[in-house]
């Protein structure tokens, strides 16, 4: 879950351009390529997040 | 080039090396440098990543049911559900590597002769990955039987681990070298991983989809910069796209019982040749 937060963080930081590392033009204003990339991360995280729970029947 | 790029990008032979090599070989006039050049590629992909939507739509269907009720449920109940899970921990790997090293790679790698070099690496992966194969027959004792009873003894798409399904994914970075193949890295990982041929080529198509689907997508923007003939680049998608929709179709039905040597044969003769014919400067 905290992952996932985090990621959604880098997702919303990338896309603003505020998060310019790993990256090719550290002039660009947004990264979109690597803010979708997060926001998959942040799903995927929350999915395992939910996966790893403990199940009540 | 929109029928090489779509028969090229399914077959394990490397689009990306023959996107490179035969422009050069045959003296066309496009450079890869070219700004309208990504474009257009970004075009022929999308018409891979159409025709493979096409080929598996009602696949497709099932498996975003399944992963929606597995995402929510927290829990894998049936195969389609457990195959779309593998097929979201395949496309992470892939996913990573391409947006933090596909430029770069390919800035390092974007000559004919590298691509040749690769090309000849890339069979020759192909011939290892069928080594392996026949040695794992060999202990399963599917010696002495037919190629359909052989392929019957290993797992279907589903039943691949989770593990496996994420080195299969990373696998897929290999193909940003121009020469080694995408779908002949991922078809040679399932095998590894202890699937039939046809499951193997299965699941590399099923996990190229969003890969090629989303690299596209990105880059639409590009399509609408000033200059583009955006109706040739069409043109070149639709014909990808068919060509794509006939390879997919002819490669499921040839990994019945066929193998991955013809294609990695093929690799490092054309990788040879193209070196030499390269040095003669033809």
């Amino acid at each position: 879950m905290v992952i996932g937060i985090l990621c959604v963080l880098a997702a919303v930081l990338y896309y603003e351009g505020i998060l310019q590392i790993f990256v090719t033009d550290s002039h660009a204003a947004h990264h979109t390529t690597h803010a979708i990339l997060f926001a998959v991360l942040a799903v995927a995280s929350f999915i395992a997040a939910n996966f790893a729970r403990e199940k009540v029947y | 080039m929109g029928l090489l790029q779509g028969a090229s990008e399914l077959f394990p032979v490397s689009s990306l090396g023959h996107a490179v090599l035969v422009p050069s070989l045959l003296h066309w006039s496009f450079k890869q440098s070219d700004p309208s050049f990504v474009p257009f590629l970004v075009l022929l992909h999308l018409g891979t990543a159409g025709a493979l939507l096409v080929l598996y739509r009602d696949e497709w269907v099932g498996l975003i049911r399944g992963f929606v009720a597995a995402a929510i449920r927290g829990q894998i109940r049936t195969d389609t559900e457990r195959l779309s899970m593998l097929l979201l921990v395949g496309t992470i790997p892939a996913g990573i590597l391409g947006v933090f090293l596909e430029s770069r790679i390919k800035g390092f790698f974007a000559n004919p002769e590298e691509a040749a070099a690769f090309l000849i690496v890339n069979g020759m992966l192909m011939l290892g990955f069928e080594v392996l194969r026949r040695r794992s027959e060999r202990k399963s004792s599917a010696q002495g039987v037919s190629r359909a009873e052989q392929e019957g003894q290993f797992a279907t798409a589903e039943r691949i681990s989770f593990r496996a399904a994420a080195i299969v994914g990373a696998c897929q970075a290999l193909a940003f070298l121009p020469g080694i193949s995408r779908s002949g890295v991922t078809i040679g990982g399932g095998l590894l991983a202890g699937l039939r041929h046809e499951e193997a080529a299965r699941f590399s198509f099923l996990l190229a989809t969003p890969v090629i689907l989303a690299a596209g997508l990105v880059e639409v923007p590009q399509l609408f910069a000033n200059g583009v003939p955006v109706g040739e680049y069409v043109a070149g998608a639709v014909l990808a796209g068919l060509a794509a929709y006939a390879s997919a179709r002819f490669l499921l039905r040839y990994f019945r019982s066929g193998r991955l040597d013809p294609y990695g044969w093929y690799c490092v003769a054309a990788g040879l040749v193209s070196l030499g014919l390269l040095a003669l400067n033809l």
